[in-house]
């Protein structure tokens, strides 16, 4: 995760693994069928399920961020309304600094950099070189 | 049939056409609008929070599945950025 690399130093990150969005007992999406993704899991049912789910996750992907998992109450969920991805920003006095919109469509993490980089300043990348054309 | 109910009738029918064609765009397809009505639609919530409110707790689990914290655990100090989502 890019955006945790650039700014870790100065702001702290949370993942919160929330209920599935596309389990295979719901609303399975064709793409995680692929053989490149196989993400195919149904809704966990306990907590250890979802433990599971979350460690498969972070192994797989080597995940770097702090990581907690929302217990099968959805307490986090219901408080954040954030299924099934959402971000948001918490200021040092506490209060909501930053509040995104619900994803796939309104989930949108360069409005988290940009309120990054004009707090701490941007963090530039460089370009892969342009292929010359032939 | 009176003739004003026969076209409210058609009116309803296709907005409902006209309605689940666009969720069917939205969605990836036909099953995909009903399985995002059936499954997807009934946890999606804008939220009552605001910028400016108290940002809530909540308890959490680690991923050694035994140890629980909360979000609000870490001293105040400096900003958290907290993202929600899945595997799938």
């Amino acid at each position: 995760m890019q955006l945790y690399d650039d700014y870790k130093e100065h702001v702290d990150f949370l993942t919160i693994y929330i209920r599935e969005a596309h389990p295979t007992d719901e609303w399975q999406m064709k793409s995680n069928e692929k053989e490149k993704d196989d993400v195919c899991y149904a809704q966990p049912k306990t907590i250890e399920q979802r433990v599971a789910i979350a460690n498969d996750f972070t192994r797989r992907f080597k995940f770097p961020v702090p990581f907690g998992i929302d217990e099968m109450t959805n307490g986090a969920n219901d408080a954040y309304a954030a299924w099934p991805e959402r971000l948001y920003i918490v200021g040092e006095d506490g209060r909501i600094t930053y509040k995104g919109g619900n994803g796939p469509f309104k989930y949108d993490p360069k409005e988290v950099r940009a309120w990054l980089a004009q707090r701490y300043g941007e963090v530039k990348h460089p370009q892969p070189p342009a292929e010359k054309k032939s | 049939m009176n003739p004003t109910l026969k076209w409210i009738g058609i009116s309803l029918l296709a907005l409902v056409v006209a309605a689940y064609v666009v969720l069917s765009i939205l969605a990836g397809g036909p099953k995909d609008a009903l399985y995002m009505v059936r499954y997807a639609l009934p946890h999606m919530h804008r939220g009552n929070l605001k910028v400016g409110d108290q940002a809530p707790d909540a308890r959490l689990v680690a991923l050694d599945g035994s140890t629980c914290f909360h979000i609000r655990e870490k001293p105040a100090g400096r900003p958290l950025v907290l993202v929600f989502g899945s595997f799938t």
